[in-house]
């Protein structure tokens, strides 16, 4: 060791022993922190093996006076330990969650969280039970942690009556309590709440506030009922752009939520009221932004309303690619008869931009046997190369090309059959060979019954051109099967 | 003989100084990421409690990502990758695997795995890549794609698959590599709570070695036998939990690992893409992101969790571990000179004035310096300029200060994730972390100098680490 009487090596040496003794602190906080974490999970799982029966029972429903008043005897904060794994899951059942509501009110767990929740955590505990675990210490009361689980609590629960303490909690200082106070709000679903969310949105939009969250204010507000959407109108006829996309999309998003739910689903002028079917149809397809016109065009599509087909015909039209591109895929939801749309459609066939190509393609597909008519016989009568080949990739991506050859090999006719004719002439499709190769053997057979007298026909008539072409290589290439089948 | 006598003196006086300089800067810095670290990972751990995934997985208006696996070669782990990728829970998602003209069996081992059959597509690329020669799906699995092209590297693979994308979010994945069912969601996460337009979000990347793992999930968290792994156990530890972490928190984000992260579509494509020109073409595009955001001023944010877990494979040889580490020098000293008018540059804030000149000094030259330091030290002690004593207790200091901040990234695993459950594990990890500045950290700045030597020489040369199925 140098001198340490030196200045630069006692510095150096000074350095050292607290680096020295740094690492035994964070070895030794390392060491106590897992020590802790073992004492806590034992703590949990015991208080868990224990209450588990009596909390499995309330649950289910099932009264048990003497299970309630042990749980009433735990102090409110193990209680809190106790039910958290039970907030905590994806998705509590809809039976569960009456009772659990019941047994939260009971053990006085509604109150704490709403007490929390008022006068920014600073109010006092409800007189039953302490906030302390018996065995550990409590984060101090007001600790922003408490207030969102108890936030979080209240939304799970569905505590309607706790929406102006959540509507509070918008203005909390913690930005995250914020977000979950949205969250909980989307999950009460309080018709009440809507409006003031409405005001948050245009105060956002505005700049005129920083907080709630934008995107946790959409989240939020496209999670109510669609009763909510006349509430909404002051947004969608606001005359800042920005507001009015806003709501606009947060109406699209309301509406295809709803629409995507297995039971009937219609837009009625009731549902919505007779302005913003109006507006839908007068004024928002006609919007100077292209982005508010892509968005309603989803709607109006939903409405029952005979002059919704003129107007997506005209949004069909639109000069803005991503208009066309949205009108055409939302068709495919059309309820009313698309028939007088079907030909607007295939037009979307030989649009410039290749995703309205391929969207047309995919609608007209999902629009039934009439719309693959069309689609087929747009198909072989188009010259358009780049055309033919999207509407092949979207039929091999969607399993149609199996489709097709069975019903080929069953004997149907028509465009369908055509189709199959021109993609096996053309020798370009890899994809129907594949599905040659992967079909049954009776499937296989009948199709080349079928297909192999015009296929030899026109294989003379090469012969007959050119002498020297083998008949039986041009037909394996041809339909690139295996040899033995092709012989 | 006495001018050059005090030549030396003069050099090696001046050497000593770039490493004292670059003992303190580093280890000083990193002291500071770790204490910012620290912070940050408490207060997320905290929040995971009310996060609201559930929100984010059934809500309408979570953004649809497609995953993109680029692949060239890796016929032992592509099959259990794609098969975790099209696990992971997110409500609208797509898997595309690009085979970047693998000469292996990686493409029929996805036929025949997932059924797919060829099928014929249209191209349209916006980004100029490599022709696509080959397409598969199986129409079961709608959420599936696969791609084989003519080689042209991981970065033309990847611009394959953003041409290709139909999202306005792309996840790239590496082949190697095993998502945790949630770590999509919790990538977009803060993509979906951000005000401002999150660009690039990043997750941690852990070390599969030693892990049990089925059908594409790791079933039980454990660390790796050999003594090398461990070491990178470590590293890794320390890279992502509170280097990554720390440089986010001070918006100096440079750095974001390719095996896994989530990118927005459309600002890559403004951007350029996915460049060619550098061996670590991840970094390449963050500091390029940062380098447009600036010069089209645009507000851009990246975000990084510590949080979502990615699960790869680590170099299991000293000779995979010093392409893998040779590379990634190479890379990143091949970055920072292309991107080098960042340096000190007024318009890019913290990235400019903190991040880019500590990664060029610390990071890009450090190598050569430390390694030199190694070599020249001693002739210092020779020509009896610099006392021993002093040099003991300075080489002390190194080794002690290097272990110090290892073992505080052991600690933060500890506070936090405590993804090593076993105590056993704890102490083992304590133990690696203490001597990996002894030996292992040597050997890593052999393989780093001679990626900047690789640098000074101009190879652009990629070197494949091979890996050996720790996924399969």
């Amino acid at each position: 060791m140098g001198n340490i009487a030196d200045p630069v090596t006692h510095w150096a040496f000074v350095i050292l022993v607290s680096v020295v003794m740094g690492t035994g602190l964070l070895i030794a906080v390392a060491f106590f922190r897992r020590w802790t974490q073992i004492r806590y999970a034992r703590y949990v799982h015991t208080l868990q093996r224990q209450y588990r029966p009596v909390l499995a029972e309330a649950l289910s429903g099932a009264r048990n006076p003497a299970g309630i008043e042990a749980l009433r005897e735990l102090p409110l904060a193990d209680l809190e330990l106790l039910l958290d794994p039970v907030f905590s899951k994806r998705k509590l059942p809809e039976r569960c969650l009456v009772f659990l509501q019941a047994l939260c009110a009971e053990l006085g767990l509604i109150e704490l969280w709403q007490c929390r929740l008022a006068n920014g955590g600073s109010a006092a505990f409800p007189a039953s039970g302490s906030g302390a675990h018996s065995g550990f210490h409590d984060r101090p009361v007001g600790h922003y942690l408490l207030r969102a689980k108890s936030i979080r609590n209240l939304g799970k629960l569905r505590h309607r009556p706790s929406w102006p303490l959540l509507v509070n909690a918008l203005d909390d200082r913690h930005a995250d309590i914020q977000s979950v106070a949205l969250r909980s709000l989307a999950s009460l679903g309080a018709p009440e709440s809507f409006p003031v969310l409405r005001e948050r949105l245009h105060a956002v939009a505005q700049g005129k506030s920083l907080s709630p969250p934008l995107q946790g204010l959409q989240a939020a507000m496209v999670s109510y009922d669609l009763d909510c959407v006349p509430a909404l109108l002051p947004s969608l006829r606001h005359s800042d752009r920005q507001i009015r996309m806003y709501a606009t999309e947060i109406l699209r998003t309301m509406v295809r939520r709803n629409a995507a739910r297995p039971q009937g689903f219609t837009l009625t002028p009731e549902l919505l009221t007779p302005q913003v079917v109006e507006l839908l149809l007068t004024g928002l397809p006609v919007d100077p932004s292209a982005e508010i016109r892509a968005r309603a065009a989803e709607v109006i599509v939903f409405l029952p309303d005979p002059r919704a087909l003129t107007v997506l015909g005209d949004l069909l039209r639109d000069p803005q690619w991503f208009v066309r591109l949205r009108t055409v895929r939302a068709l495919a939801h059309l309820r009313q008869a698309a028939a007088p749309l079907l030909l607007d459609m295939r037009e979307c066939l030989h649009d410039i931009h290749w995703r309205v190509r391929e969207a047309a393609i995919q609608t007209l597909i999902s629009r039934g046997p009439e719309g693959k008519r069309q689609l087929y016989e747009h198909f072989l009568t188009s010259t358009d190369r780049t055309a033919r080949e999207q509407i092949i990739e979207v039929l091999e991506r969607a399993g149609l090309m199996a489709v097709l050859v069975e019903e080929y090999s069953a004997g149907a006719n028509g465009a369908e059959a055509l189709m199959v004719e021109q993609l096996a002439s053309d020798a370009a499709s890899q994809g129907l060979s594949r599905v040659l190769c992967a079909s049954r053997p009776e499937i296989l057979r009948k199709f080349l019954d079928r297909m192999l007298p015009g296929v030899i026909a026109k294989l003379r008539l090469l012969e007959e051109a050119s002498p020297e072409v083998e008949s039986a290589i041009s037909l394996q290439k041809a339909l690139t099967i295996p040899p033995n089948l092709a012989a | 003989m006495n001018h050059l006598r005090l030549f030396l003196h003069d050099w090696v006086t001046v050497f000593n100084l770039v490493v004292l300089s670059y003992f303190f800067l580093g280890n000083g810095i990193y002291t500071i990421l770790m204490l910012l670290s620290l912070r940050a990972t408490w207060v997320h751990l905290q929040q995971m409690a009310y996060q609201g995934l559930d929100a984010l997985r059934h809500s309408p208006l979570t953004r649809p990502v497609t995953i993109i696996i680029p692949a060239w070669n890796e016929q032992d782990v592509i099959v259990n990758s794609v098969r975790s990728a099209l696990q992971a829970d997110y409500p609208d998602l797509q898997v595309m695997v690009v085979d970047d003209g693998s000469t292996d069996m990686t493409v029929s081992r996805l036929v025949q795995s997932f059924g797919l059959v060829e099928m014929d597509g249209t191209y349209h690329p916006i980004i100029p890549t490599a022709p696509v020669r080959a397409w598969y799906i199986n129409p079961a699995i709608p959420n599936l794609l696969v791609v084989s092209k003519v080689r042209g590297g991981k970065p033309d693979a990847l611009n394959v698959g953003i041409n290709l994308c139909r999202s306005p979010y792309f996840c790239n994945l590496d082949a190697d590599c095993l998502l945790e069912r949630d770590a999509l969601l919790r990538l977009m996460d803060p993509i979906a709570n951000s005000a401002v337009e999150t660009v690039v979000s990043g997750g941690i990347v852990r070390i599969l070695n030693g892990c049990e793992t089925k059908d594409g999930r790791v079933l039980r968290v454990g660390l790796p036998r050999t003594w090398l792994e461990r070491f990178q156990v470590v590293e890794y530890l320390r890279s992502f939990l509170f280097g990554r972490t720390g440089w986010h928190l001070l918006g100096g984000t440079l750095i974001v690992s390719g095996a896994f992260a989530v990118f927005h579509r459309a600002t890559v494509i403004e951007a350029g893409g996915f460049c060619h020109d550098t061996v670590t073409e991840d970094m390449d595009l963050i500091v390029q992101l940062h380098q447009w955001a600036a010069e089209n001023h645009r507000k851009i944010r990246m975000s990084f969790t510590s949080d979502p877990v990615c699960w790869t494979e680590c170099p299991s040889t000293l000779a995979m571990l010093a392409n893998q580490r040779r590379r990634w020098q190479l890379g990143l000293c091949q970055t920072l000179w292309k991107h080098s008018e960042i340096l000190f540059g007024r318009k890019y804030g913290i990235v400019g004035w903190l991040s880019f000149p500590f990664h060029s000094y610390v990071e890009g030259l450090g190598a050569a310096v430390e390694f030199l330091g190694y070599l020249l030290i001693p002739l210092g002690i020779f020509l009896g300029m610099v006392p021993p004593g002093l040099l003991l207790v300075f080489i002390l200091l190194g080794f002690i200060y290097g272990g110090f901040l290892s073992v505080g990234a052991v600690l933060l695993e500890e506070l936090t994730y405590r993804r090593y459950p076993r105590f056993r594990d704890l102490l083992t990890l304590l133990v690696f972390a203490m001597f990996e500045n002894i030996g292992y950290r040597q050997l890593v700045l052999y393989y780093r100098f001679q990626g900047v030597l690789k640098f000074l020489a101009g190879s652009r040369r990629w070197e494949k680490v091979a890996h050996v199925g720790a996924t399969a």
